[in-house]
C-alpha cells in the first residue's frame, strides 16, 4: 500500500497531533518556563521508539521523546499496557538533559496492537536539590540537583497512581506547580493519543505502519539530497572558552554521512556543566537539520540516519553518572556553536556569523511583596545575532536553541512577581562591525522590591561572539548586580546569590558578530 | 412608494465587492432580495461600492440603512500604504516595538529575519512617569519633554502619533494627559492612545496595536469620508453602520476614531450571519465554514454565540511571527485552502494542495488565462462536480484542455491516472479542512456530531457534505446566496461593542466579590454613558458579561459567561463551578487550585432598526422544472454516478430531492452526495441530511 495521498494524510495527521499536544501543554501548564519559554516538546514515535513527528516549540526538544520511549521500553518490556503513562528525568535513561526536564510518554493502541507512542517533555520549575529551581552552581553530583526519576509509571491502565504524585510533590519546593505541570503533560498525552489512535483505526494497522516507515524513508532521502548539496570534506576547529580551556571538533561531510567527532576534549568536570551523550547528540542533530533542511517539519529518525556523533565516555560531552548537569545547556550551546563556527569558517556562505550564543538562564525566587506568595521566575534572555553575506544580523532574538520562546512582558512580570522592570531596551554597545553588522543585544533591568535569590547561567562572558569573513567580533554577555549602595558585582554562572530589597539586576546580552571587512566592495 | 424600505449591505472583499439589498413594501408585506457582485477597486475601494450599488439597481436615495464591511484597513497594512507614525512610550521602553517577543517560529532557520517594526527607532520617544499594575502612580508623568518630541516629529514628517504607556490598561490617566497635551500643542495631527483601543495587558501587543491603528488612521478616515461623500452625492440620507471584526456593527463616527477594529470586517459578517441564521432556523449550535478563493475559514458557534478572541495577528505563520493586533475578532481558524489553491508534488513524490493560490490572475487552469497549475477548482471540474458549461455562472468558458494538461503533469510525476489525481486533490483539500474544523471543535472539547455544518463562500457547497461525512455530522445547511453570505450576514447584525479590561483578582480572597462587582459595574456605567451620549435609548441595550479565569500561576485563561453584577459569595462559587466545568471539557482534568480572575469581558448589544430575513415566495413551480438535466459525476469513494442537476435559482421552499445531485447557482455549486436528502426551507436555504 503506497498510495501517496494516504501517506500524506497520515503524515499531516501526525504533525497535527504533535502540534496539538504542545498547544494543550502550553495552555494548561503552571510554570512560566513551559508556557512562555516553551521549554517543552512533544513527539510521536513508531512502536519501536523511532521518531516520526514532533511538535516542539523549541528545536532542542525535537528529538528527545524517542529516547524516553526506548528507555521505558527497555525497563518495562512486556509490562506495558494501554493507559500506562511513564516518566523519566534520568539523563542516561531517556531524560537526556537535566533533572528539571521530565519526559512523559504513553503507548498508543489501536486494533488491539501497539502502533505508536506519544510523548511530552517539560521543564519543571523545581525538583528539589540544593537550591530553589534545582540548578545549583556548586553541585558536584546529580544527587544535589534534585530527585532522580528512572523510567517509572505514573498511570497504569488508565488509572493515575496518586502515590507517585505524592512522592514527586514531596520532593519539590513548588508542589502545586509540579502537580499542575504534570497534569498538563497528561492532558497533552491524552489529546495526542486520541488523534493517533483515530488515524490508525481509520486506515488499519498495515497501512498505518507502512506509512510510518514511508515517512522515515522519505526523511532519509531528504537528508541525502541535502547532504549532496553541502561542501564535501573534512573540517576542524579549536576554540578557546571563557575559562581558558579549549574545545575541539572535527566534521566529516560525505554524500551519505555527516560525522561529528568530539573525542578530543576535556574530561567530565566536577561542576554541573556536563553533557550526557544524548544531549550532545541533539546539539549535532540541530546543526545538521539547520544545514541540510532548515524547514520546521521533517525532523524524524530517518532524517537523522546519516548523522554519526563520536564521543569519548567520561569526557565533557559524554559524561557518566553521577556527573552533575544542571547547567548542561550552556555547554550544549558551546558545542553547537563550535560545530557551527567550524563549518562557517571553512564556508562563509553557508551559515551566518556567531550570535550571542548563551541561553542566559536567569532564575529569581522569593516572595511577591504584594501578596506574600512564593514565586520562581525562570527565563532565558534574547540577544544579538550574527550578520551574513546579504545583510545585518537580527537584533534581540532568543538563542538558536529557542524558537517559540517569548519574552515575558514587563506588565505581566511586575504583577506576577512583584518586582519592577525598569528598562527593556536594545543594547547599543559598539561591536559586530563589518560590511554587515551584528544585530543588537538586549538590556533588561529588574529592581527588587523585596529580598530574592538569583541564579544565572551565562557563557560568552569573556570571549565575544565571532565575526566571519573579516567581520569584527560582537560583545560579551554579562549580568550585573547593582546594590543599593551603588557597588556592582558582575556574574557569569552563579546560584543562590542573595539580593537585598532595592538591588537591581542588569542583564546585558551581546551584539552579534559582523560579516565581511569594513569597506568591502559596496560598503555601507 | 416613499414608504418602501430599502436596506443594503456592501462587503468589499479582496477580489469582489458584494451587494445584498433587501426591499420591503409595508403595504403588501412583500419582501425582495437582490444580490450583485463587481470587482474590488483598490486602492479607491469606495468606487467599487458605488459601482455595485449601481449594478444592483439600488435606489440610494430611498435606502434607510447601509451596512458596510471593508478590507481597506487590512489592505493598507499588508500593502504598507499607511502613514509615517511617531510613537511615544514610557521611559525605558521605546524599543519594545522592535524587541517584540524575541521568538523565532522558523526555529531551525539560522537566517531568520524578524518582521521590521512599523516605527523606526528615531521616531520612538519616551516620557518619564510610571504606573503600577494596580493602576497606582509610582512616579509622576512629565509632559515637559513633549514639545521637543513633537517638534522633531513635525520635522521628520510624522503624520500620526501613537501613545502607549506601561500599565495604561489599569489606569489610563497618564495616557489621557499625553493625548491632551499633544492635541493642545499640535491640534491637526491624528493621535491615538492604547487605552482607547484596548484595556488588556501586555505592552508589546498593545504598542503594536496602537501603532498599526495610527498607521491606518488617516487612510481609513479619508476612505470613510470619501464614501460618505460619494453616497451623499447620490442622495443617500439613511444610517450607515460599519461591520467590525467582533461580529457587530458600529457607527461611522466611532469607526473613524478607532478604525483598526474593522480589520477582519468581511469574514466577521459571514460568521455572525451564520449564528443569526442558525437562531432563526432553531439551530443554535453551528460549525460555520467559509471557503473562498485562497483560504477556508471556520468558526464554532455555541448556543447562538460566536466566540471572540483578542489574540489576533497579521502576517503570522510558521515562518514569521507577524504583528499582533489586540482587538476583539471572531475566533476563526484559517487555512490556505480555497478554490484557487494549487496542487503540487514535492521532491519526494508526495502530493500537496495549497497554501499557494492561483488567485484571480492567472487563476485556475480552467480560466484559460495561462494558469499551468491544477487547482482545487480544476479538480472539481475534472470530476464533473462543477459544470464546465456553466462555469462562474456561465461568465467564463471552462478551458478543459488546460485542466487536463495541468492534471496530466501531476499524473506523470505521481504515476497515477488523471482522475485519481483529481480525486486525490479533493481528498487532500478536504483533509486539510477537516483538520481545521477539528481545531475549532474537537480540540476545544466539542463533538462535531452535536453541530450542524453551515457552509458558504464560493466553495462551501462543493465540499460541505464530504466534510460533514468525514466528521460524522448529520446535517449540512447551505444558506441562500451562499456566495455573498458575508454581505447577507451583515444585514442580520446588531450594534455590538466588546469592552475588555484586565484586572487581576484572586477569587479566594475576601474582597474578591466586591472588587469584581465594582469592576463590572463601573465598566457597565462607562458603556452606557457612551451610548447615552450618542442619543441611543438605554432600554435597547443588552449586556452580557464574561470572565477570563485561570488556575493561579497559569497563563492561559478560559472565558466563561458570568451572571450580571453585583456579585456575592455565592455567585463566586457558581462562577468557580462554571469555570471548572469549562476547563475540564477543554482539557480533560480539573485542579483543586485557587482561581484567578484576569479579564472582564462586557458585550454591549443594541438592536438596530433592521428588516427580518424575508421568506421566499412560492410560485408553485414543480421540482422537474428546476431540473436542468443529468450528468456523470465522480463522487470518489461513492463511485461515478449519474447525478440530477438542479438550477438553484429555480428551487423553492418545500422542494426536496435525493442525492446524487448537484445544485448550480451563478456563484456556487452544491454537491449532494448519494444517500443524502436535500430540502429547501422557507427562506431558500438548502438543508442536506446525511
Amino acid at each position: 500500500m503506497k498510495d501517496p495521498i494516504t501517506v500524506e494524510i497520515i503524515a499531516e495527521g501526525l504533525e497535527a497531533a504533535a502540534q496539538e499536544m504542545l498547544l494543550v501543554l502550553q495552555r494548561t501548564a503552571m510554570s512560566p518556563i513551559v508556557y512562555e519559554v516553551l521549554d517543552a516538546g512533544a513527539g510521536i514515535t513508531d512502536a519501536a521508539g523511532r521518531l516520526v513527528a514532533s511538535g516542539a516549540g523549541i528545536p532542542t526538544f525535537v528529538s528527545i521523546i524517542d529516547r524516553a520511549v526506548r528507555a521505558a521500553h527497555a525497563h518495562f518490556g512486556e509490562d506495558i499496557r494501554p493507559g500506562d503513562i511513564f516518566l523519566t528525568n534520568e539523563p542516561s535513561q531517556g531524560g537526556v538533559t537535566h533533572l528539571n526536564d521530565v519526559a512523559a510518554v504513553m503507548p498508543v493502541y489501536a486494533i488491539g496492537r501497539r502502533v505508536a507512542w506519544v510523548g511530552v517533555i517539560a521543564h519543571w520549575s523545581d525538583v528539589g536539590g540544593g537550591v530553589a529551581g534545582s540548578m545549583m552552581a556548586g553541585a558536584g553530583e546529580l544527587f544535589q540537583e534534585g530527585i532522580r526519576i528512572p523510567p517509572i509509571k505514573v498511570a497504569e491502565g488508565g488509572k493515575i497512581l496518586t502515590h507517585v504524585f505524592r512522592l514527586l510533590k514531596t520532593n519539590s519546593r513548588l508542589p502545586d506547580f509540579l502537580e499542575g505541570d504534570l497534569w498538563a503533560q497528561i492532558a497533552a498525552l491524552k489529546a495526542g493519543e486520541r488523534r493517533v489512535r483515530e488515524l490508525a483505526r481509520r486506515y488499519g494497522y498495515e497501512v498505518f505502519v507502512d506509512t510510518l516507515n514511508e515517512i522515515l524513508e522519505a526523511g532519509y532521502k531528504r537528508a541525502l539530497q541535502g547532504l549532496a548539496n553541502l561542501p564535501q570534506g573534512d573540517f576542524a576547529l579549536e576554540e578557546e572558552q571563557d575559562d581558558g580551556s579549549c574545545f575541539r571538533v572535527r566534521v566529516q561531510i560525505r554524500p551519505d554521512q555527516f560525522v561529528v567527532d568530539l573525542r578530543d576534549n576535556p574530561d567530565q568536570m566536577p561542576g554541573p556543566y556536563n553533557l550526557y551523550r544524548d544531549a550532545t547528540e541533539i546539539a549535532a542533530q540541530m546543526i545538521f537539520k539547520a544545514l541540510v533542511d532548515p524547514r520546521r517539519e521533517g525532523a524524524n529518525a530517518g532524517f537523522f540516519r546519516p548523522l554519526k556523533v563520536i564521543t569519548r565516555p567520561g569526557s565533557l560531552f559524554d559524561a557518566l553518572p553521577p556527573a552533575a548537569c544542571g547547567f548542561y545547556y550552556e555547554l550544549r550551546m558551546r558545542v553547537y556553536d563550535l560545530i557551527w563556527r567550524c563549518l562557517a569558517t571553512h564556508h562563509p556562505a553557508l551559515l551566518p556569523a556567531g550570535h550571542f550564543a548563551t541561553i542566559g538562564g536567569t532564575v529569581l525566587s522569593g516572595r511577591n511583596p504584594d501578596n506574600q506568595k512564593a514565586y520562581v521566575l525562570v527565563e532565558p534572555q534574547p540577544g544579538g545575532w550574527g550578520a551574513f553575506w546579504e545583510g545585518d544580523g537580527v537584533s534581540t532574538l532568543f538563542s538558536a536553541f529557542h524558537g517559540e520562546t517569548y519574552i515575558c512582558p514587563a506588565e505581566v512580570a511586575e504583577a506576577r512577581y512583584g518586582l519592577e522592570v525598569e528598562r527593556m531596551a536594545l543594547n547599543e554597545e559598539k561591536g559586530g562591525e563589518g560590511r554587515y553588522r551584528g544585530g543588537k543585544g538586549f538590556v533588561r533591568v529588574y529592581r527588587m522590591r523585596a529580598e530574592a535569590l538569583l541564579t544565572v547561567g551565562f557563557t560568552r562572558t569573556r570571549i565575544p561572539p565571532w565575526g566571519l569573513a573579516g567581520g569584527g567580533p560582537g560583545t560579551p554577555n554579562r549580568v550585573e548586580i547593582i546594590y543599593p549602595d551603588g557597588s556592582i558585582r558582575r556574574l557569569g554562572i552563579a546560584s543562590g546569590v542573595r539580593l537585598p530589597p532595592g538591588a537591581r539586576v542588569r542583564i546585558v546580552t551581546g551584539v552579534g558578530g559582523g560579516y565581511g571587512a569594513r569597506g568591502d566592495s559596496e560598503g555601507r | 412608494m416613499a414608504e418602501r424600505k430599502v436596506q443594503v449591505a456592501v462587503d468589499v472583499g479582496g477580489t469582489f465587492t458584494d451587494l445584498v439589498a433587501l426591499y420591503a413594501d409595508p403595504h403588501t408585506g412583500t419582501q425582495r432580495v437582490v444580490t450583485a457582485k463587481v470587482d474590488t477597486t483598490p486602492p479607491e475601494f469606495e468606487k467599487g461600492v458605488l459601482q455595485v450599488l449601481q449594478k444592483g439597481g439600488v435606489p440610494v436615495g430611498e435606502t434607510a440603512l447601509l451596512i458596510h464591511g471593508t478590507t481597506v484597513v487590512i489592505n493598507a497594512i499588508t500593502e504598507r500604504r499607511g502613514v509615517k507614525v511617531g510613537l511615544i512610550t514610557t521611559e525605558g521602553f521605546r524599543d519594545v516595538l522592535e524587541i517584540a517577543r524575541g521568538d523565532r517560529p522558523d526555529f531551525f532557520n539560522l537566517l531568520y529575519r524578524k518582521p521590521p517594526p512599523f516605527v523606526p527607532r528615531y521616531l520612538r520617544r519616551e516620557v518619564p512617569g510610571r504606573m503600577t499594575y494596580r493602576g497606582e502612580e509610582r512616579s509622576p508623568l512629565d509632559t515637559n519633554v513633549l514639545p521637543g518630541i513633537l517638534e522633531d516629529f513635525k520635522k521628520e514628517g510624522v503624520e500620526a502619533v501613537a501613545v502607549c504607556l506601561l500599565h495604561s490598561y489599569a489606569n489610563p490617566s497618564h495616557e489621557e494627559r499625553v493625548v491632551q497635551e499633544i492635541r493642545r500643542l499640535w491640534p491637526d495631527v491624528p493621535v491615538i492612545a492604547s487605552h482607547e483601543i484596548t484595556r488588556e495587558w501586555r505592552e508589546y501587543e498593545r504598542t503594536s496595536t496602537t501603532v498599526l491603528c495610527a498607521y491606518v488612521l488617516p487612510v481609513a478616515q479619508r476612505y470613510l469620508d470619501r464614501l460618505g461623500q460619494g453616497l451623499a452625492d447620490q442622495g443617500f440620507g439613511g444610517q450607515i453602520y460599519i461591520m467590525h471584526s467582533n461580529g457587530g456593527v458600529e457607527t461611522l463616527e466611532r469607526t473613524k476614531r478607532v478604525p483598526i477594529t474593522m480589520i477582519e470586517s468581511g469574514p466577521a459578517g459571514g460568521f455572525l450571519g451564520a449564528a443569526e441564521l442558525g437562531r432563526l432556523l432553531g439551530e443554535p449550535n453551528i460549525l460555520a465554514l467559509d471557503i473562498g478563493g485562497t483560504t477556508a475559514k471556520c468558526s464554532l458557534i455555541v448556543d447562538g454565540q460566536v466566540r471572540i478572541k483578542t489574540d489576533y495577528w497579521i502576517e503570522r505563520d510558521r515562518k514569521s511571527s507577524g504583528y499582533p493586533i489586540m482587538v476583539p475578532v471572531v475566533d476563526v481558524v484559517e487555512i490556505g485552502n480555497g478554490g484557487g489553491s494549487i496542487a503540487w508534488v514535492d521532491d519526494f513524490g508526495r502530493l500537496h494542495v495549497g497554501p499557494q493560490s492561483a488567485g484571480a490572475q492567472p487563476g485556475p487552469a480552467a480560466y484559460g488565462r495561462g494558469g499551468q497549475d491544477a487547482t482545487t477548482t480544476d479538480a472539481n471540474l475534472a470530476l464533473g462536480r462543477i459544470n464546465p458549461n456553466y462555469f462562474c455562472g456561465g461568465e467564463i468558458e471552462a478551458d478543459m484542455d488546460a485542466v487536463n494538461m495541468a492534471l496530466d503533469r501531476l499524473s506523470a510525476r505521481l504515476g497515477m491516472k488523471r482522475e485519481e489525481v483529481a480525486r486525490g486533490i479533493i481528498r487532500l483539500a478536504n483533509n486539510n479542512m477537516v483538520n481545521a474544523l477539528k481545531l475549532v471543535s474537537v480540540n476545544r472539547g466539542y463533538d462535531p456530531r452535536d453541530f450542524t455544518l453551515m457552509a458558504f463562500g464560493g466553495g462551501g457547497g462543493m465540499h460541505a457534505v464530504a466534510l460533514a461525512r468525514e466528521l460524522g455530522m448529520r446535517k449540512v445547511i447551505i444558506p441562500w446566496a451562499a456566495d455573498v453570505f458575508s454581505a447577507f450576514g451583515m444585514l442580520m447584525t446588531d450594534l455590538r461593542r466588546d469592552y475588555l479590561i484586565t484586572q487581576l483578582i484572586s477569587l479566594d480572597t475576601p474582597q474578591a466579590a466586591s472588587r469584581l462587582s465594582w469592576l463590572a459595574e463601573s465598566l457597565t456605567q462607562t458603556a452606557l454613558e457612551e451610548l447615552k451620549a450618542e442619543g441611543v435609548p438605554l432600554e435597547r441595550a443588552r449586556l452580557l458579561y464574561f470572565g477570563r479565569i485561570r488556575y493561579e500561576n497559569q497563563e492561559h485563561t478560559v472565558e466563561i459567561p458570568l451572571p450580571p453584577p453585583p456579585y456575592r459569595e455565592d455567585s463566586l462559587s457558581q462562577i468557580a463551578q462554571t469555570f471548572h466545568e469549562a476547563y475540564e471539557r477543554e482539557y480533560t482534568y480539573r485542579l483543586n487550585a485557587p482561581l484567578e480572575f484576569v479579564t472582564l469581558h462586557l458585550v454591549l448589544g443594541v438592536a438596530i432598526d433592521r428588516l427580518q430575513v424575508p421568506r421566499m415566495p412560492r410560485t408553485g413551480r414543480s421540482l422537474e422544472e428546476a431540473m436542468k438535466g443529468v450528468r456523470t459525476v465522480d463522487f470518489d469513494l461513492e463511485g461515478v454516478q449519474p447525478a440530477k442537476i438542479y438550477d438553484g435559482h429555480s428551487l423553492e421552499p418545500g422542494m426536496a430531492f435525493e442525492g446524487p445531485a448537484i445544485v448550480e447557482t451563478k456563484g456556487t455549486t452544491v454537491v449532494v452526495h448519494p444517500g443524502c436528502r436535500a430540502e429547501v426551507d422557507d427562506f431558500g436555504n438548502l438543508h442536506i441530511y446525511l
